[in-house]
């Protein structure tokens, strides 16, 4: 089997997998267009007496989490790194260790099919509730916009799908790491810009955000697509998006040789 | 069973919860960090916004505040009294390890729902108060003891809603098993008592101001220590919340007879 195509039939069998759970990413989708009904009430409501907050009006902060949404379920990581660590808890891990195929790939691949699953499944209620929402998408018109979001969703995938990874490693070390996913959770929905778009937050914080990795994993990708970046802050982010692509997928490829060697392999 | 019977059976719960918690201090903290930090999130939410506006839907920032407050007082209660037990009745039930409660003395849905207290929850519950003791401070409101009393009241109130309408999201898995991710439904449901009740017009005010108990949950209490005492609202209050532990209930044994009759 060539390289490739061990990976493509990981990629396969994911989505096989997670079309069988269609019904929850589907519940998901719902509740998450509730989540967007509260976000649309709570702006309106903030919005109330003034055009505009931060430079943005009311339609343009909408788009942005309209976009945010389906960013979450296009790129974002769901499950990944509760599904890793049951890899290792089970001892499913060990056949990884004895073929010749990448775990991260597999795993990456298992990702890749999961978010086709759930960013189609995302469209379904977008279109339904399309007639409410089409008056207030107001999209930015630069080209450029396009070929400077795209890498950046790309990568902010891939920092989503790694940081996912790593938590599922910390298994090696900790028995129990939900409570960990969970914090990391919080500090993700406000750094990546899930509360509120983080423009808003006050510059010095901004100016530090920019430097974690959370500010490149959903809100980045986001505010390029919906004009709330421009070219030079733009150019900057994706150097330092790539930069914590590298770092991150070098801190993973460090926890796993070293938890590889805390591991004990029982049985078959 | 007698009510001393059920005030022993909570007491020991409870006593049991807590020497369960202080052996493994490390999860609590942990969780009670993360709760705290939840809390911190969405009060930055709304320092956010008021950064750059002065009022939503007319509630100034610590109007705000002390309706947030009030929400997460709810919501910190149920977290530490009774969203464990649900939760886990949704996976016991899918597994069928729900027969053991059905063979304790007592009625079920207390014995399913009492059986833990998070301490966690608990913890932040107080920090919640002190988040409403704040913003009370800050709008100069000084409320009597006739008024706090009224609020312990409303805010009980809004615990027995939100209790319900978990209670039905959770029940649901009697009738659809395995759809795991329901019980998460009752967060996003909820969301919107941190919400203040002018927010909401039209089809959205019909919807989750009449139809759905949240808002009312946290703006009937906290209208009422900003601007006192309202029959109409204290009584829509109760109202909802007979209507919907009553529903709840009635959810609840149906599910239960057919859970029941699917395992003999």
């Amino acid at each position: 089997m060539t390289s490739l195509a061990k990976y493509r039939h990981a990629f396969l069998v994911g989505l096989q997998s997670n079309i069988i759970y269609r019904w929850n990413f589907g519940i998901r989708a719902i509740f998450s267009l509730l989540h967007l009904a509260f976000v649309f009430i709570l702006w309106g409501a903030a919005y109330n007496g003034q055009t505009h907050i931060g430079g943005f009006d009311l339609n343009q902060t909408l788009t942005y989490f309209i976009v945010l949404l389906m960013m979450q379920f296009f790129i974002g990581a769901f499950n990944e790194d509760y599904q890793i660590s049951e890899d290792i808890r089970n001892g499913l891990i060990n056949q990884f260790l004895l073929k010749p195929i990448n775990y991260y790939l597999y795993r990456f691949s298992i990702f890749v099919a999961a978010r086709l699953v759930s960013g189609l499944l995302v469209i379904v209620p977008l279109l339904i509730a399309l007639p409410l929402l089409k008056d207030h998408i107001v999209l930015p018109d630069e080209a450029w916009r396009l070929a400077l979001g795209l890498p950046a969703m790309i990568m902010a995938a891939l920092i989503q799908f790694t940081i996912a990874y790593i938590f599922g490693l910390l298994t090696f070390w900790f028995l129990e790491i939900q409570s960990f996913i969970i914090l990391s959770l919080a500090i993700e929905t406000i750094l990546g810009g899930q509360m509120f778009p983080l423009d808003l937050m006050p510059a010095w914080l901004f100016r530090i955000s920019q430097w974690l990795p959370y500010y490149y994993q959903m809100y980045f990708p986001t505010a390029i697509l919906t004009g709330r970046l421009d070219w030079t802050s733009a150019l900057n982010g994706l150097v330092i998006q790539a930069f914590w692509v590298l770092a991150l997928l070098a801190l993973a490829q460090f926890l796993w040789s070293r938890g590889l060697r805390r591991h004990t392999a029982v049985g078959g | 069973m007698k009510l001393i019977d059920y005030i022993r059976i909570w007491l020991a719960c409870a006593r049991y919860s807590v020497v369960r918690t202080m052996m493994f201090r490390f999860d609590f903290l942990m969780w009670a960090l993360v709760e705290f930090f939840w809390m911190g999130v969405n009060l930055l939410l709304v320092q956010v916004i008021y950064d750059h506006t002065d009022s939503i839907a007319g509630w100034t920032k610590y109007e705000m505040l002390l309706l947030l407050g009030s929400s997460m007082v709810v919501q910190r209660f149920i977290m530490g009294f009774v969203w464990t037990n649900l939760f886990e009745m949704a996976r016991n039930i899918r597994t069928g390890h729900f027969d053991f409660f059905l063979s304790q003395p007592g009625n079920p849905l207390f014995m399913v729902s009492t059986r833990k207290l998070d301490l966690d929850g608990l913890a932040n519950a107080v920090v919640a108060v002190g988040i409403v003791v704040y913003a009370l401070n800050q709008l100069a409101i000084v409320p009597s003891l006739a008024d706090l009393s009224l609020y312990a009241l409303m805010i009980f109130c809004g615990f027995v809603i939100n209790y319900s309408i978990l209670l039905i999201t959770v029940s649901l898995t009697f009738w659809l098993g395995a759809a795991q991710g329901i019980e998460g439904s009752y967060f996003t449901l909820m969301e919107f008592s941190r919400l203040p009740r002018q927010a909401f017009k039209g089809v959205a005010s019909i919807l989750f101001v009449w139809l759905l108990p949240a808002v009312v949950v946290s703006n009937v209490p906290a209208s009422a220590l900003i601007h006192g005492f309202n029959l109409a609202n204290t009584l829509w209050l109760i109202a909802v919340t007979l209507f919907w532990l009553s529903f709840a209930v009635f959810v609840f044994n149906r599910g239960l007879r057919r859970y029941a009759s699917a395992s003999s």
